[in-house]
């Protein structure tokens, strides 16, 4: 039974944003983006508790704290978004608002 | 000096025209209208009670002995580096009497403004400028360094354009207004260089630093025994820089052709500005700088030269001049050069007591022709008149004393002032004499031509004038029935007093007289001392000094004698010419041809700075070719990186999120190889870009 190191949450941090960032490129649905910049999100979270933890600063956690306030507010401004932009093309392709290249 | 109660509150003398002239020009159009002058009287009146109180007080201390000089900073005006310029007064004797001048002659002037302008649209318009004309006036006399006197100086030069363009659906109005004010913009560049020149040479725009004494200004550093080279060349040169400023805004040659032009403007600005005050700045100037211009032999002989030739110019040009108002234009013109040529050969003293009883007389002769052209309702050509004195009896007695004291009438004040200058003229050189002599009897030739055609023989009214003739038609038909309101003649009769005895105030020999009280300004003292160094003998009392020793002046001169008889034969030629056999006039006129056409042609020099304007312009077009040319390269430059961003455009932004994400997922992943990879070869190469 090995502990938990300072390394395991990290890689757990760069698993997820390595997700959500791949998902992020892969992926046209625009409700799946969103929900991959998320766990891009998360994922730096993640990292940010752990060095937290390992310097005994909490100055880390205080900042995740802010993130996730920020990141609830913007998930709700941009599913309001995607609504939107579904009831006028009644999709959720992103390539469907290619046009918006100017 | 300081304690006197003009000097504790000189601030007023300039602020309060200038508030009269921010009511009126802020509340005029809605609120006073018909009593805009309201305000401007007030201020401009209570500025010259303290002008006048400064001078009553300054002689009452110069018979007590006491020194009668003081600077009063006020504060620090701009302040960068180590450059200072203070908001800051300085009072002498020249101070005193320019002040009066302006401030008594603006107020009667102001005065007969409200009876002459009456009914005009933008009356209010009117007053407004004319008291930040007075703010700006006082301003450039009663400054204390060269930065006060060259707001004042832009500060008048822009109000006469504003005067001179007062009528401006007139066209003629306009181009009048713009060409005053572009060639006054060659002087001014000229005078802006000038006072660089002396902030580089000396790191003071100060005329006398913080007092006379503590020998920080300009003037005192100019004399220290000591001098840099650079100093000396500048010495040699700040001189002539001024003297352009000078010769522009005072109207002599070759920059005299705006002021002929500006008689656009209303009759009482053409009295305040283009004749008693403003034109005379370029005369006091060299006057207040007579530290950089007395000991400068080259550029003396050249202040005398301008003032001479513009003198003989101007005066000839009048001969020929049919409108009233510029025929006492080319007057003014040739006045100034008297004044120019009396500082010019070292008798400022005679200059600036020319410059006093010329502001009574020129005041007086433009403000009666404004009489009789509000008569006759905005005519001013004077082969279209005769007899007037029927019609209007006052203002030909008025007319009369002050074209006698122009034509140097004996015992009036333009004889003494005109003879102190010929005088002086003569002591420097005898063919200078010989020309202002000659000048003295076409002047009194051309201004009695007008007198004798307009106000005697036959009465000869002009046909009702149509509106669009004239700045002045149209508004007074009402009037007509009493053509010398008291508003206009009272004003008149105060001139007409000045005119007659001004001169008595320079009376030869007493002992104390204008020339001793001007002396006690350090401008001329110290003047007087580098004209001493370069000249060896000078006379002194024509820079109002006192030489132990010296033999009294005699009341009469020769001179004075000649110019008297120079006048009356003037006097008599227009009498026989233009009284008693008119017709002769035009036989002589017509058998001196082409000479008669050159000389109505006004020796055809505006239309040579047309041509000169002509070619720069062809000039201008040239270099706007060239600069077109480089136009075009950066245009060229442009359009390039316009191409490569519209081929990278259509590459790579086709509106793929995907696409962008991934592009940026790219650059992150070159930046953290260039970090953590050691990729410097990398980090080099984007470096080069």
């Amino acid at each position: 039974m090995t502990t938990i190191e300072l390394q395991h949450f990290l890689a757990v941090g760069a698993i997820m944003f390595a997700i959500g960032m791949i998902g992020f490129v892969t992926r046209r649905n625009l409700i799946v983006m969103f929900l991959c910049t998320e766990l891009m999100f998360q994922g730096v979270a993640i990292s940010l508790i752990a060095f937290s933890r390992y310097n005994h600063d909490m100055a880390g956690q205080a900042f995740v704290i802010f993130v996730l306030v920020i990141a609830a507010a913007e998930a709700a401004l941009a599913l309001g978004l995607i609504v939107l932009l579904f009831r006028t093309k009644n999709t959720l392709d992103a390539d469907a608002w290619r046009e918006m290249k100017g | 000096m300081s304690e006197l109660f003009a000097v504790k509150f000189s601030w007023l003398i300039p602020l309060l025209p200038l508030l009269g002239a921010m009511v009126a020009g802020f509340t005029g159009a809605k609120l006073l209208k018909g009593r805009s002058h309201w305000p401007i009287w007030i201020g401009v009146g209570l500025s010259a009670i303290l002008s006048i109180s400064l001078l009553v007080g300054m002689l009452g201390l110069w018979h007590a002995g006491q020194d009668l000089t003081v600077a009063k900073d006020l504060y620090k005006w701009i302040d960068t580096g180590n450059f200072v310029a203070w908001a800051g007064f300085w009072f002498d004797p020249l101070t005193a009497i320019m002040l009066c001048v302006v401030t008594g002659i603006g107020f009667l002037i102001t005065v007969f403004a409200a009876g002459y302008m009456k009914g005009e649209s933008g009356y209010f318009r009117f007053f407004a400028y004319l008291g930040l004309f007075i703010f700006s006036m006082t301003c450039l006399v009663i400054g204390s360094n060269f930065i006060m006197l060259y707001l004042g100086w832009e500060g008048v030069g822009l109000c006469s354009y504003l005067l001179i363009g007062y009528y401006y659906e007139k066209p003629s109005a306009r181009e009048a207004a713009k060409k005053a004010f572009l060639v006054n913009r060659i002087g001014d560049f000229g005078f802006g260089l000038g006072i660089m020149l002396i902030w580089k040479a000396f790191h003071t725009v100060s005329y006398f630093g913080d007092g006379v004494g503590t020998n920080t200004g300009v003037f005192d550093l100019a004399q220290a025994a000591h001098l840099t080279a650079y100093q000396l060349t500048a010495l040699k040169v700040i001189p002539f820089f001024l003297l352009l400023g000078a010769v522009g805004k005072s109207a002599q040659f070759p920059l005299y052709v705006w002021l002929p032009d500006a008689m656009e403007g209303p009759t009482p600005v053409s009295a305040l500005i283009h004749a008693a005050t403003m034109v005379t700045a370029g005369v006091y100037m060299i006057s207040r700088c007579g530290v950089l211009f007395f000991g400068n032999q080259a550029a003396m002989v050249t202040v005398a030269c301008i003032g001479a030739f513009t003198a003989l110019l101007a005066a000839v040009i009048a001969l020929r001049q049919n409108d009233l108002k510029k025929v006492f234009a080319y007057s003014t013109i040739s006045q100034l050069g008297y004044m120019f040529v009396g500082v010019g050969v070292l008798a400022p003293v005679a200059g600036v007591f020319h410059l006093v009883t010329h502001a009574f007389f020129k005041a007086l002769l433009f403000l009666s022709s404004g009489v009789v052209m509000h008569a006759m309702g905005g005519e001013l050509d004077m082969r279209k008149m005769s007899g007037l004195k029927k019609v209007l009896p006052i203002t030909n007695i008025l007319m009369l004393i002050g074209c006698a004291a122009l034509a140097g009438v004996p015992f009036l004040s333009g004889f003494f002032s005109k003879d102190a200058i010929v005088a002086a003229a003569f002591a420097r050189s005898n063919i200078l004499g010989g020309v202002m002599l000659f000048t003295a009897l076409l002047t009194a030739y051309y201004t009695f031509r007008l007198y004798f055609q307009v106000f005697q023989g036959p009465l000869v009214i002009p046909e009702a004038p149509t509106d669009a003739h004239g700045g002045h038609g149209g508004h007074d038909h009402e009037q007509k029935h009493n053509h010398e309101p008291m508003l206009m003649i009272a004003p008149l009769i105060l001139l007409a007093l000045g005119a007659v005895f001004a001169g008595y105030i320079n009376w030869p020999n007493r002992h104390a007289s204008f020339g001793d009280f001007l002396g006690q300004c350090p401008s001329l003292k110290q003047g007087y001392e580098v004209a001493k160094a370069s000249y060896g003998e000078v006379d002194a009392a024509a820079l109002g000094q006192r030489v132990a020793g010296a033999e009294a002046e005699a009341p009469f001169t020769p001179v004075m004698a000649i110019s008297a008889i120079v006048a009356i034969a003037g006097i008599f030629a227009a009498y026989e010419l233009h009284l008693k056999r008119r017709a002769k006039a035009e036989q002589l006129a017509q058998a001196a041809q082409p000479l008669t056409a050159i000389i109505e042609g006004k020796f055809f020099v505006d239309e040579f700075y047309q041509w000169l304007v002509e070619q720069l312009r062809w000039l201008g077009s040239k270099l706007d070719g060239f600069d077109k040319f480089i136009d075009i390269l950066v245009a060229v430059v442009g359009n390039v990186l316009q191409l490569v961003g519209f081929m990278l455009k259509t590459v790579f932004q086709r509106g793929y999120l995907q696409g962008y994400a991934s592009a940026m997922l790219f650059g992150v992943v070159v930046i953290l190889l260039c970090f953590f990879a050691n990729w410097n070869w990398l980090w080099t190469l984007m470096h080069a870009f």
